[in-house]
């Protein structure tokens, strides 16, 4: 058999430690050794303090123990994203981690909710969410396994500290065998024929050679950018937002099970619960507001203290043409960027490595790998820019010129057409790959305020009286099971930080004076 | 709703008519939609039949249709899988089956593993480890245990191509589809739009959606102005197709015997009391009578009856879905009888149609979404009959060579480069045959993959050989226990005569 591949990857925040920690843990030694290259002197973004669901699966492919993780990395439980004055000022919608309706009721659930509407009942789908009830009631408990109830429709992510995972995933890859270099780089070696990146020569004069490099720089990009030339496609006419103001604050009172994001003139401003602080950020386009003004705005709107002063980051949305290209493959913000709407971030450091496990490659060039890994990421980050478009384009705004703006700006497509059959009869277009599924498509075309002018004639082939009586059911079974939840507070204190716990119930105490 | 679809046409023939009437009406008729079948004269002739993938039995379900009805009025034998010869010059045949796809998230798929027995000397053809292969190959059908059991497989049927549709046309009657048995005399086009069609009786009928299952004619969608048939002919070369009929195997094959020759194909489908007989061909390479000397020889048994040559156009209507003017089946995606997926090509349409079902009569924004969704489901269909040719190894005979030296689909290109490179595969949107037997297919057409999964090794190699023996052990001893074609139909033995390969 081949030798091992010498496996280099530089940078160690968040998609650094996630790459090294995924690739030790799922690829064994006879296949690859791995170094980690970064530099202590360099910052780095810590993409997102939000997660989805899917980290969990990775956290438990590494065999990582949840309440220790969660412990490290002061985090919180998520179940999904409350969006206010997105469609409409003064609306408010969450898009959540499950389903609507029972567990068993597939996709057609919705048409019998937009059938019931259509005979004047008044209810919110959210209502027929566990998830999105249980957030709102600030509650969470783990969702139910085995036989699907009610309890069992929903998933969950996290909410933690970014800077600190990658922290917990160094202290779990060191001793699984991936070595660590602290330096700055000063030059990069390069095939003068083929153009493969051969070495990286730090500033102290070491030279750490390797057959297959891992650029996870960040925004500088230096090895897929940088060095092999990978050009950058911008979709800011669909995604103008290009500043973004993070600033963290106190930790609040009450923990939400949620991340909250709220429509601003100029973009939009995130509030993520953690354990020890609030994070918080306006995310804006320079094109419709200044930074002054942006700063000034969201300094006004946050709920708690502010804990350091915000720092600017410039970006554009948009992605390298390319993650992989010769002997380097990118991941994360050296990939490409989307703004943090829909926790998206570390979704895409994730399902880079879980595509890049299985082609691997050899030391010996083989383009097919290449070639499939290039198009499996094209479709992962097209299917969720079209979805973060959504969230901008229907919007029925008129106080600020941003929102106008998106409203009119023409969409993908393909986006387009997915609209349209939305709106004529709540269709929800599934796709197999891709992040989104149909559940989310459903939230947030609702929540954004496009309410389907027909149900599908499928929902007509129950007597309606009978259809009524479900639904009544069901939302009284799920109004009952999520008064029986804990508050999220308590059950995270007890799960993984007693600090919260005795927080939580000093809280409750108070509420009740 | 004032502005509801409340009548439908459907213009056909055959199973197609009936199974699109059936379904249409199981599904809306409770909310009023009326449904008429207007039935056009049949192309079926006696010696017909249909192979049928297990996916039917679904459709047949949802319909109401027991399965010991479809197999006695259709003179029915369960097909377990497909087994192919000739394809590859002095390869061995191998055995295409339906083993059930594992739920996902659980272990890596088993081709992996093979994959690294194979490259480090392993004897053993994947075909092997196939459940529904190994019970083929014993004559057995593997039927559903009483438990989840680790390995399934699934089985579907060679039916009577006119007694099975006679019996879905019963059945949609029974649902209570309207018959109109007069032929259609001319066809009403306003722009994108059908307004009625006069029949052959003087009478007329018009309706808020029409669907056209018609088959290969395509009969109301090819009469709009913006139909377009885009051929496939480059990567599906035989454009004549030959039915004919022999005697009844002495002892029930569970299986089509699939075997290529120098310009088409032979294929053998057991009834009960018969063997259909079809052959596809290139009428540029061989003709008819040459065809029906050949396919005595091929098939190994004498031939009686007089054959039937019909017209193969392998293709698809760019858009499916016109105005009011939905097509399915054949007269929507048009492949040849391989791999059985004749009466798929129905039921895909159909299901999409269903879920995509108008919501008014007035507009008709879900064709995009059911054009889009037809083209993804007739183009995977496409490249797993054109894996079969282009992956052919009869060197120096004009049609294989002409059709292995294609450039191939660039969807057919990608799983063929990276099942090479990997063992993995592509998968698209509305795959009729999950990952497996993409997998089975292409290693029964010779291709090898250079490399497998690097999580693979992590299994000792001692761990790795004794997970692929059990495997092997496994698969026969579930096979064995599984009930002979015989046993499972009621029947008795017969004479003990060997199986024709």
């Amino acid at each position: 058999m081949d030798k091992p591949l010498e496996i280099v990857i530089l940078g160690g925040g968040t998609a650094g430690w996630m790459a090294a920690a995924g690739l030790v843990s799922l690829i064994p030694p006879s296949r690859c050794r791995i170094r980690l290259v970064e530099s202590d002197e360099i910052g780095i973004v810590g993409v997102g303090e939000a997660t989805l669901p899917h980290i969990k699966n990775f956290n438990d492919l590494l065999g990582v123990d949840e309440a220790e993780m969660m412990r490290a990395t002061k985090a919180t439980f998520k179940l999904g994203i409350d969006f206010v004055d997105w469609g409409s000022k003064g609306s408010r919608y969450i898009h959540p981690f499950g389903v609507h309706g029972p567990a068993d009721a597939g996709l057609g659930f919705h048409q019998q909710w937009l059938r019931s509407r259509a005979a004047g009942r008044e209810w919110d789908l959210e209502e027929f969410s566990f998830a999105c009830m249980a957030a709102r009631a600030n509650r969470f408990d783990f969702p139910a396994t085995g036989k699907p109830t009610i309890n069992s429709t929903y998933s969950y992510a996290y909410h933690f500290d970014a800077s600190l995972y990658s922290k917990f995933l160094r202290r779990l890859a060191e001793p699984r065998g991936v070595m660590r270099t602290e330096g700055k780089v000063r030059d990069v070696e390069q095939d003068s024929d083929s153009g493969d990146v051969r070495a990286l020569i730090m500033e102290s004069g070491e030279r750490i050679a390797g057959d297959f490099f891992i650029d996870c720089s960040g925004f500088r990009s230096l090895l897929l950018a940088g060095k092999l030339g990978v050009e950058w496609e911008d979709w800011s006419q669909w995604l103008p937002c290009d500043r973004a103001l993070p600033v963290p604050t106190e930790r609040c009172g009450e923990l939400t099970p949620y991340t909250r994001v709220t429509a601003m003139d100029a973009g939009w401003r995130w509030r993520i619960p953690l354990q020890h602080r609030t994070g918080n950020g306006y995310v804006f386009s320079s094109r419709f507001i200044d930074e002054d003004k942006a700063l000034e705005e969201l300094l006004r709107s946050l709920d708690e203290p502010t804990l350091a002063e915000p720092r600017l980051l410039k970006f554009q949305a948009g992605r390298r043409t390319k993650s992989w290209q010769r002997n380097c493959v990118a991941l994360g913000l050296s990939s490409g960027f989307l703004e943090p709407l829909e926790s998206t971030s570390i979704y895409l450091i994730q399902i880079a490595i879980m595509h890049l496990v299985p082609l691997l490659p050899t030391r010996r060039h083989d383009q097919r790998l290449v070639d499939e890994f290039n198009l499996r990421m094209d479709i992962e980050y097209e299917r969720i820019r079209d979805f973060l478009i959504l969230h901008y384009h229907l919007n029925s705004r008129d106080d600020s010129e941003l929102w106008r703006y998106c409203r009119d700006m023409a969409v993908p497509e393909s986006l387009e057409r997915k609209i349209r059959l939305f709106g004529q009869s709540g269709v929800v277009q599934q796709y197999k790959d891709g992040l989104f599924t149909p559940p989310s498509w459903l939230a947030v075309y609702l929540g954004q305020g496009l309410t389907p002018a027909h149900y599908s004639p499928l929902a007509d082939s129950m007597p309606l009286d009978r259809l009524l009586d479900n639904l009544d059911e069901l939302h009284t079974s799920i109004r009952d099971r999520v008064d029986e939840m804990p508050k999220h507070g308590s059950l995270l204190g007890r799960y993984a930080n007693s600090e919260a716990a005795t927080d939580q119930l000093l809280h409750e105490a108070e509420m009740r004076l | 709703m004032t502005d509801r679809v409340q009548s439908v046409v459907v213009v056909g023939r055959d199973a197609p008519l009936w199974l699109a009437s059936a379904a249409v009406q199981r599904a809306l008729g409770p909310t009023g939609v009326k449904v008429r079948a207007v039935e056009l004269d049949s192309q079926l002739a006696q010696v017909d039949a249909y192979a049928a993938l297990p996916s039917l039995a679904l459709l047949h379900r949802i319909l109401g249709l027991e399965e010991r009805l479809v197999l006695d009025v259709g003179n029915g034998v369960p097909m377990v899988g497909q087994r192919f010869s000739n394809w590859a010059k002095g390869a061995t045949p191998f055995l295409l089956a339906y083993d059930d796809e594992p739920p996902p998230g659980g272990d890596l798929p088993f081709v992996q593993y093979w994959t690294k027995g194979a490259m480090e000397g392993l004897r053993v053809g994947f075909d092997h480890f196939s459940l529904g292969s190994a019970c083929a190959r014993l004559n057995n059908v593997p039927v559903p245990g009483p438990g989840p059991a680790p390995l399934s497989a699934s089985y579907g049927y060679h039916l009577d191509a006119t007694s099975y549709s006679q019996l879905v046309k019963q059945l949609a009657v029974r649902l209570g589809v309207e018959p109109v048995s007069v032929g259609v005399s001319n066809i009403d086009v306003s722009g994108e739009s059908i307004t009625g069609l006069d029949l052959a009786d003087g009478s007329r009928v018009s309706a808020d959606l029409y669907i056209d299952a018609s088959g290969r004619e395509a009969l109301l969608i090819s009469r709009l102005d913006d139909a377009k048939f885009e051929s496939w002919g480059d990567w599906l070369p035989c454009d004549r197709l030959l039915a004919l009929s022999g005697p009844r195997l002495g002892r029930l094959p569970a299986f089509s015997q699939i075997s290529a020759f120098q310009a088409g194909w032979v294929g053998l489908l057991p009834l009960k009391d018969r063997t259909a007989v079809i052959a596809a061909y290139d009428s540029t390479s061989i003709t008819a009578p040459e065809v029906v000397e050949l396919v005595g020889v091929v098939a190994g048994m004498p031939i009686t009856g007089d054959a039937v040559v019909s017209e193969l156009r392998p293709g698809i209507q760019r858009s499916p879905w016109i105005g009011n003017c939905v097509a399915i089946g054949e007269a929507a995606i048009a492949l040849e009888p391989l791999d059985a997926v004749q009466l798929q090509l129905t039921h895909g349409c159909i299901s999409h149609l269903i879920t995509l079902f108008p919501a008014t009569a007035a507009e008709f924004p879900e064709a995009a979404a059911y054009n889009e969704a037809i083209r993804s489901f007739g183009s995977n269909l496409r490249d797993f009959q054109a894996a079969h040719y282009a992956l052919n190894r009869r060197f120096d005979e004009p049609m294989w060579d002409r059709v292995r030296e294609r450039q191939l689909p660039s969807s057919l290109r990608r799983k063929v480069d990276i099942f090479g490179a990997r063992a993995l595969m592509a998968m698209n949107d509305d795959e009729s045959f999950h990952e497996q037997l993409w997998a089975a297919l292409l290693l029964g057409c010779g291709e090898m993959p250079e490399g497998y999964d690097p999580r693979v090794d992590s299994l000792s190699d001692q761990a790795h050989m004794a997970k692929v023996q059990e495997r092997l052990r496994a698969v026969a001893e579930e096979a064995r226990l599984m009930p002979s074609a015989e046993q499972f139909l009621n029947i008795d033995q017969g004479a003990a005569a060997p199986v024709s390969a």
